[in-house]
């Protein structure tokens, strides 16, 4: 059985279903997971399993697409599986890991004043967590980067780095972690988000729209099978970051805008109720004070205001 | 209780030590290249005069040998193909990688290049005589383009014809992880030859169809 530490391009090496561990997606999923574990037992804190649940989820979509068949698939033979790569790592595993990250836990990784809460604060302001998150997008779609990086299994791992890193950051204001003063709402988090579903659009078009093939790691890959259209497969990669992404992100902006805006229905309801209750107190406390008045004009409904 | 960061530094240096040994071993593992010809993704670079084909260095003719089409008609190559340029490539149906991705490269830029089979000959010569029969090789070429010849013989026709052109005859690699037979290894470049039968260029494996756009209008204009 061959074993690699990671996914990566092997052009010339033809595709067959024999099993091929990658260790590096094992040791990281198991760091992840065991790390997370750790951290609670260091800290003499419980597992709550709702974020437990939320983080081992996290762990398995990223293993999920690392691993083979799915990992060397998408970096070595057909670009749609690399875009559904992309897209599992920002839209699914990204916000279920920061989802199940306590925010106790986080402090404790970045702990108050310490440099690394610093740098921490600096890049998940939003609009240096934009400006990376879509120069980490763009930048390794580029073909020249893509050609020269996922063809070594160190380059690939970095670019997964990279993708699920500028995930993280972007995520981070929109999901309200701490530092609390990074963290956004409606409607700026829906501005947020939808900017970036956006300029997904670019490298989307790139792909949906070439005539010819981008990459040449793909368009050189052994066939899966004949007849096999290097074109075809980018343009469908293309679609799936437009449709596939965009839909995925806006299903999320607008759960979160729903959300948002039922919170703030209750909150506007709730202050409405506090509001007519101290309006009818007012009203009970007059009518009481003029009833001991007589000739008093009543403020009872069912009688009449006026004497005329 | 101790705090975070004292506990971390009074974690054993050793552990340390050699958890870094190993995460490096491991990343030094990764460093190399995934294989030989991962360095062909990045297409053929133009030449001088613009041409991502590389020229012959030696002169060389259409080779003087006769096979048979998929018909079962006799083809002389040196006379059926002259009075058009000629794009010759060795190859066997079962091949995984080099052969389909060289025809389906050549099929899709000529129908992006505008270039018509009537002014390029695309020619596939098997090397797999045992394997490739004339009915496995038409439906073969099928699935890049109803218009490439293919061509058929006798081992030792198809070796000849190879030397001629001073390439190597094919060699069982061994067992074809899918389980399709045996890998056959055989020259992995395109030979173009011009109106006259003269080799003037080849395109190794790598060329991509940007290279293809580039150059099948000139090969059309130039070697006609």
């Amino acid at each position: 059985m061959t074993v690699a530490w990671w996914c990566s391009s092997t052009p010339g090496q033809i595709w067959t279903w024999r099993y091929t561990p990658f260790i590096g997606v094992w040791v990281v999923a198991a760091t992840f997971i065991g790390g997370y574990l750790l951290a609670h037992r260091r800290a003499g804190r419980q597992v709550d399993p709702r974020l437990l649940r939320r983080w081992v989820l996290g762990v398995l979509a990223l293993f999920l697409v690392s691993e083979w068949p799915i990992g060397q698939l998408g970096v070595g033979y057909l670009a749609t599986v690399g875009i559904a790569r992309y897209i599992v790592y920002t839209f699914v595993a990204a916000p279920l890991l920061l989802a199940g990250l306590p925010d106790w836990l986080v402090v404790r990784w970045f702990p108050d004043g310490s440099r690394r809460r610093r740098v921490l604060a600096a890049v998940t302001t939003w609009p240096i967590a934009l400006l990376l998150f879509n120069a980490v997008l763009f930048g390794t779609h580029l073909p020249i980067t893509v050609d020269t990086l996922k063809v070594t299994q160190l380059g690939s791992f970095g670019v997964d780095v990279l993708h699920l890193g500028a995930a993280l950051i972007w995520w981070w204001p929109a999901m309200q972690k701490v530092p609390a003063g990074n963290a956004i709402e409606e409607p700026l988090r829906a501005f947020y988000l939808f900017a970036s579903s956006v300029l997904m659009f670019v490298p989307a078009a790139f792909l949906t729209f070439s005539p010819l093939p981008l990459y040449g790691l793909y368009e050189l890959a052994p066939p899966l099978w004949l007849g096999f259209d290097p074109t075809a497969d980018q343009q469908a990669a293309g679609v799936m970051m437009n449709i596939g992404g965009g839909l995925v992100l806006w299903a999320i902006i607008a759960t979160l805008f729903l959300r948002w805006a039922a919170a703030k229905e209750a909150e506007d309801t709730a202050a409405r109720r506090v509001r007519n209750e101290a309006t009818l107190a007012r009203i009970a406390a007059l009518e009481a004070e003029t009833a001991g008045t007589p000739g008093a004009v009543g403020l009872d409904p069912d009688r009449p205001a006026s004497a005329d | 209780m101790s705090s975070p960061r004292s506990a971390r530094s009074s974690r054993p240096p050793r552990v340390r030590t050699l958890a870094l040994l190993l995460v490096a071993g491991l990343l030094a593992a990764a460093c190399g290249p995934a294989s030989a010809t991962a360095i062909a993704a990045q297409g053929l670079e133009p030449g001088p005069d613009g041409w991502r084909g590389i020229p012959l260095e030696r002169e060389r003719s259409m080779p003087e040998a006769t096979l048979l089409d998929t018909e079962g008609a006799e083809v002389a190559l040196h006379e059926a193909f002259a009075g058009t340029p000629t794009l010759l490539f060795f190859g066997y149906t079962s091949c995984p990688d080099i052969c389909p991705i060289h025809l389906a490269a050549i099929a899709s830029a000529m129908g992006t290049a505008g270039v018509s089979f009537d002014d390029l000959d695309v020619v596939f010569v098997s090397v797999d005589p045992d394997r490739d029969t004339p009915e496995r090789i038409d439906d073969y070429l099928a699935n890049f383009s109803r218009h490439m010849v293919g061509l058929h013989g006798d081992l030792a026709v198809v070796e000849d014809a190879l030397a001629q052109l001073d390439l190597p005859g094919p060699i069982v690699e061994g067992p074809d992880p899918r389980g399709e037979g045996d890998l056959i290894g055989h020259p992995a470049q395109v030979i173009g030859f011009d109106a006259d039968g003269q080799a003037l260029r080849t395109w190794p494996f790598g060329a991509r169809r940007s290279d293809w756009i580039s150059d099948l209008p000139r090969i059309v204009e130039e070697w006609s």
